[in-house]
């Protein structure tokens, strides 16, 4: 069955559609990269899987549970759905053990010990176990995206989502951060990725979506899109992302 | 014109009666004011248009009559109305939470709008609850930005208790105006009342300095 499975989905605010109807499926271990110009719809279509943004039509599931559900249907998805933002917004009241910690205490409601635990171990992986009482505003901003994606793996989702994950970042802190993307989709988790960065996708992705006015227009294995670019508006994207 | 000391010691035990309702009325007045701003503040700014219109009723009504009035108001016409009877500093009280109340739903709505949306996103990508969302992500961020201009009005709201005198409640003001009508030692007495007052709010002001400082963000 399909991790995520988008059906006639589609987004409109107001006139403006900002995804057209899309069915898309995607497995479970699967690495999706989206890509596209901006205001393509990208990341709306990432906000629509856990359902920061709500369905104009269409319907569209996470782990058989739809989005259009009752209010505890989609706090469910959100459970298993972790999200990391392109401006980290980390709790900047909180340091980033706390931050960690936050997400088994108030959404699993574990004990402060049991969170302590994870977000420990967490921290560890994503290697900043040297800055666990630091305040997001002490970290740089590779080290703030790093407790961002250890504060999202701590509530223990089935998939992961990015939106944008490097694009706030200076090119030399960006490659800490891909390293732990890389290394959680070698550990098998579903994750759907929108970057600009080629580089990841060809790595590390298993399936490069490419995304434009609202439109999924290609849909492939990212070595054979990256190799032979299937279209001229992909062709002239990869131009200017390269 | 010579300063009468013996005048002052002989009011202070009155003029100390006097404090301890005017701190009575105004911790009453401080949380009733705090807890009713909390809950026309969260009105106005997420109740959508069926909450936030009464609260923002309340508020332009608060706001745009004097507190004298007010308190007039409850503590004349209210009984009228309702048939019922309240004492003098029931009414003080009540009419000081009302009043508070609103100022603080204006402040608390700022606060709250001036937390960033990427805050509550990812509160709510977790998969909590809005309200879960509102009290351990947003609140702790907006009290940090609602205490600068939370503590201005608690001054406020600690001299406002001086009106109460115009229905005869016996705070602090009042029981100056009483003593000086006995003795007619007015700079003695409203020397001494004054500087009551001024110790009261700066000692006020210390501690909401001192808590200010200890919550800062890093």
């Amino acid at each position: 069955m399909s991790m995520i499975e988008f059906q006639q989905a589609s987004k409109r605010f107001g006139q403006h559609v900002v995804l057209h109807p899309l069915d898309l499926a995607i497995g479970q271990g699967e690495v999706a990269v989206v890509v596209g110009p901006s205001g393509s719809g990208k990341s709306t279509m990432l906000r629509c899987i856990n359902g920061l943004e709500t369905l104009s039509a269409g319907d569209l599931r996470v782990d058989g549970i739809s989005v259009l559900g009752a209010p505890r249907d989609v706090r469910r998805i959100r459970l298993e759905a972790g999200m990391v933002f392109q401006q980290f917004n980390l709790f900047p009241n909180l340091t980033a053990l706390q931050n960690v910690m936050f997400g088994p205490i108030r959404a699993r409601g574990q004990t402060k010990a049991e969170a302590r635990e994870i977000a420990e171990a967490l921290l560890q992986k994503v290697g900043l176990s040297q800055r666990m009482q630091h305040y997001p505003s002490q970290l740089s901003g590779g080290q703030q995206q790093r407790v961002a994606i250890a504060r999202a793996l701590a509530v223990q989702p089935k998939l992961m989502l990015f939106d944008e994950p490097t694009s706030a970042l200076d090119p030399e802190l960006r490659q800490e951060v891909l390293k732990v993307m890389q290394t959680l989709a070698g550990e098998g988790m579903t994750m759907v990725v929108v970057t600009h960065e080629m580089g990841f996708a060809q790595r590390v992705g298993s399936r490069l979506l490419f995304m434009e006015a609202g439109r999924v227009v290609h849909d492939g294995k990212p070595v054979d899109m990256l190799s032979a670019p299937p279209g001229d508006r992909f062709r002239e994207f990869l131009q200017h992302v390269h | 014109m010579s300063f009468d000391w013996s005048a002052v010691f002989a009011a202070f035990p009155d003029l100390l009666l006097g404090l301890r309702l005017t701190i009575l009325i105004a911790l009453a007045g401080l949380g009733g004011g705090v807890a009713l701003g909390i809950l026309a503040g969260v009105a106005l700014t997420y109740g959508g248009r069926l909450a936030a219109a009464p609260a923002q009723c309340y508020v332009a009504l608060i706001r745009g009559t004097p507190i004298v009035v007010q308190v007039m108001f409850v503590y004349f016409a209210l009984p009228i109305m309702m048939n019922i009877r309240i004492s003098a500093t029931s009414a003080a009280i009540i009419t000081l939470i009302i009043n508070a109340g609103a100022y603080n739903a204006e402040i608390i709505r700022g606060a709250l709008e001036a937390v960033p949306g990427g805050l509550r996103e990812a509160g709510l990508a977790m998969g909590l609850p809005f309200y879960k969302v509102l009290a351990h992500v947003i609140a702790p961020i907006a009290f940090r930005r609602a205490l600068p201009a939370m503590g201005n009005q608690f001054v406020n709201l600690v001299k406002d208790t001086s009106i109460f005198l115009v229905i005869g409640v016996g705070e602090l003001t009042r029981r100056g105006q009483e003593i000086m009508a006995e003795n007619f030692r007015a700079v003695e007495i409203w020397t001494a009342v004054a500087c009551i007052y001024l110790l009261v709010i700066s000692a006020l002001a210390l501690g909401l300095r001192v808590l200010e400082r200890k919550v800062r963000l890093q």
